[in-house]
C-alpha cells in the first residue's frame, strides 16, 4: 500500500512539475482572493483582527480547485478505472494522491501566510512558531485527506464536479474552525495567547485521525464503478 | 413580547403560521408520494409491488 | 428519475404492456396497506390532539408566553430530523454489510434521507421564528442549532449524491459510503462548534431559556414526539415503495426498449 502511495504521489506531484497548474493557476488565484477580502472589509483593523480566518479561507476555496484538478488528471485519460483493472490497491491510490494534494497545500499556505503578513500586517512572532507549524502540518493533512476522499467521490464525470463544494465544504469546518483559532493562537490576534492554541490542535488531530481510517476504507467503495 | 417589526402581526401569528406551514408542508409530501406512487403502480405488475 | 411510460407496443414475446395492469382503484393505493392505513389514522389523530393540546389546552409559559407553542412543533420535528439522519446511517450500514446488499436498505435510506430534510427545513423555520419571539434572534450560533444547519446541508449533499445516476447498486454503495462518512463529520462538527462557542460567554443564551414543564406542556410535547414519529414512519414507508417502483421500471424500461430493438431489427 505505501509503495504504491509513494508511486502515485511522485506521479502527480511530476505532472504538476510539468504543467505548473498550481503555480500559473491556483496560487494567483488564492492571491486574487486574498486581496478581494481586503477590498470587501474595507478597514485594516478589521483585516488584521480576521488575517488568520482570510488565510484559511482561501486555502478552502483554493483546496477546491486543487481537488478537481487532482482527479481531473485521472479522468480525462481514465486512469483510475484502468489502476483498479490492473488490481491497484485503492488505499494506496488514496494516501498518494492525498500525500500529492498535501504537498501542494503546504506550498499554497506558505504563500498565503506570507502573504498575510505582507498585505494584512500579520505579525509572525517567535514563541509561536511551533504551534504555527504544528497547525499547518495538521490541517493540511486533514484538508488532503478529505478533499482526496470526496475529490474521488465528485471526480469527472458529467455534473459531478459541481457537487464537490457542496459536499467538502461542510466537512471541512472543524478544521477551518481549528486551524483558525489555532493560528490566531500562534499570531497573537484578537488578543489570543499561544497557550490557546493546542486544544485547537487537538481537534485538528482527532479530525486527521479520523479521515485517514475512515478515508483509506471508504476510498476503494467511492471510486468503484 | 414586541411585534416583529412588520406593522400589525403579533406573536400568535407566527405561532400560527409555523403549524401552518409545518402541516402544509407534510401534507403536501404525502400527497406528493401518493400520486408518485399511484402512477408507477399503474405501470407495473403486481409481482413489482411486494407489499400489496 | 422521470417514470418512463411505457408505451402501447406489441412486443415479440409474451412481457405484458402498460395495459394489462389494472389501475388502482380506491380501495387499492398504490403504495398502501392495511397497516399504512392505519398508521395514516393514527398520525391524523395524534396530529389534531398535538394541535388542541397545543394551541389551545396547554398553558402559556411563565417567561415566554405564547410563544412557547412553537416548540411543541419544534421538538417534534428536530426529534424526527434526527431519527431519520439515524435511519439512514443504519440503513446505509445494513446495505454495505456484506450479506445484506438487499437494495430495500438503499432505499430506505434514500426515503429517510428525503423526509429528514423536509423535517429539518421545518426545524429550522420553526426554530428560527422561535428564536425571534423568545430571544429576539432569528438565528444563535450555538452548536446545536449549527449542527442541525449543517446536517441540513449534509443531506441535501447526500440527495445529491443518489441522483448522480448509474446502477442501482452504484447508487447504493456510494450513497452508503457518504452517509457513514456524515456520521463522522456530524458529531465532529457539533464538537467543534461547541468548543468554538464555549468561548464566548453568550453561548448561554440557548441555556437561559430553560422552559419550566408543567404537566399538561410536557404532556404536548409527548404527543408531539409521538405524532411526528407516527408522520415519519407513514412518509419514509410510502416513499420507500415508491422507489422500489421506480427502480422496477426503471430496470423494466430498459428491458422493455431491448426488446423492442430486438423485435425491430428481427434478431
Amino acid at each position: 500500500m505505501f509503495r504504491v502511495a509513494r508511486l502515485i504521489a511522485a506521479k502527480d506531484l511530476r505532472i504538476e512539475f510539468r504543467s505548473r497548474v498550481v503555480t500559473n493557476q491556483v496560487l494567483p488565484f488564492a492571491m486574487i482572493v486574498m486581496v478581494m477580502f481586503a477590498f470587501a472589509l474595507n478597514t485594516q483593523e478589521v483585516v488584521e483582527r480576521v488575517a488568520p480566518g482570510l488565510v484559511w479561507l482561501a486555502t478552502l476555496f483554493s483546496l477546491l480547485i486543487l481537488v478537481q484538478r487532482a482527479f481531473a488528471i485521472e479522468t480525462a485519460d481514465g486512469a483510475t478505472e484502468a489502476m483498479r483493472a490492473a488490481g491497484v490497491d485503492p488505499a494506496g491510490i488514496f494516501l498518494g494522491k492525498a500525500l500529492a494534494l498535501a504537498a501542494q497545500l503546504a506550498v499554497l499556505e506558505i504563500v498565503l501566510l506570507v502573504l498575510a503578513v505582507v498585505l494584512y500586517s500579520a505579525k509572525l512572532h517567535v514563541g509561536g512558531v511551533v504551534l504555527l507549524v504544528t497547525t499547518l502540518l495538521a490541517a493540511t493533512c486533514g484538508l488532503a485527506l478529505v478533499g482526496t476522499l470526496y475529490g474521488g467521490l465528485a471526480a469527472g464525470v458529467r455534473g459531478r464536479e459541481t457537487l464537490l463544494p457542496l459536499l467538502l465544504l461542510p466537512v471541512v469546518a472543524p478544521v477551518l474552525i481549528g486551524a483558525t483559532r489555532a493560528t490566531e493562537a500562534a499570531l497573537g490576534t484578537s488578543g489570543a495567547v499561544v497557550s490557546d492554541g493546542w486544544p485547537w490542535l487537538g481537534l485538528l488531530g482527532v479530525f486527521v485521525a479520523l479521515f485517514s481510517v475512515g478515508g483509506t476504507l471508504a476510498f476503494g467503495p467511492l471510486i468503484e464503478e | 413580547m414586541a411585534a416583529l417589526g412588520i406593522v400589525g402581526m403579533e406573536d400568535v401569528g407566527f405561532i400560527l403560521a409555523t403549524y401552518i406551514a409545518t402541516f402544509v408542508g407534510s401534507i403536501a409530501l404525502a400527497v406528493y408520494y401518493l400520486r408518485r406512487g399511484r402512477r408507477l403502480a399503474a405501470q407495473l405488475p403486481p409481482d413489482d409491488k411486494p407489499w400489496a | 428519475m422521470t417514470d418512463m411510460q411505457l408505451t402501447a407496443g406489441q412486443p415479440a414475446n409474451a412481457n405484458a404492456t402498460a395495459e394489462s395492469f389494472s389501475k388502482p382503484t380506491a380501495k387499492t393505493s398504490a403504495t398502501g396497506t392495511p397497516f399504512t392505513r392505519i398508521l395514516g389514522i393514527a398520525t391524523v389523530v395524534s396530529m389534531a390532539l398535538l394541535v388542541l393540546f397545543g394551541l389551545f389546552l396547554s398553558p402559556e409559559d411563565v417567561v415566554q408566553g405564547e410563544s412557547v407553542r412553537i416548540l411543541y412543533i419544534h421538538v417534534g420535528t428536530v426529534w424526527v430530523a434526527y431519527v431519520a439522519f439515524g435511519v439512514t446511517a443504519l440503513s446505509s450500514l445494513a446495505f454495505l454489510w456484506k450479506r445484506t446488499t438487499s437494495l430495500t436498505w438503499d432505499r430506505i435510506a434514500g426515503a429517510s434521507a428525503e423526509v429528514g430534510v423536509l423535517f429539518m427545513a421545518l426545524t429550522l423555520f420553526a426554530g428560527a421564528i422561535w428564536g425571534r419571539l423568545a430571544w429576539g434572534k432569528f438565528w444563535v450560533w450555538d452548536a446545536r442549532v449549527t449542527t442541525t444547519a449543517f446536517l441540513f446541508i449534509t443531506y441535501i449533499g447526500y440527495l445529491a449524491v443518489r441522483g448522480l445516476g448509474g446502477s442501482h447498486q452504484q447508487r447504493g454503495r456510494r450513497s452508503a459510503v457518504v452517509a457513514l462518512l456524515a456520521v463522522l463529520e456530524i458529531p465532529l462538527v457539533h464538537f467543534s462548534v461547541k468548543l468554538w462557542r464555549g468561548l464566548h460567554q453568550d453561548s448561554s443564551v440557548a441555556d437561559t431559556t430553560k422552559v419550566k414543564l408543567h404537566d399538561l406542556m410536557l404532556f404536548s410535547l409527548f404527543i408531539s414526539l409521538i405524532a411526528f414519529t407516527l408522520l415519519f414512519v407513514w412518509l419514509v414507508m410510502h416513499r420507500q415503495r415508491v422507489l422500489a417502483m421506480q427502480d422496477a421500471l426503471e430496470d423494466k424500461g430498459l428491458d422493455y426498449a431491448l426488446e423492442q430493438r430486438r423485435s425491430e431489427g428481427g434478431l
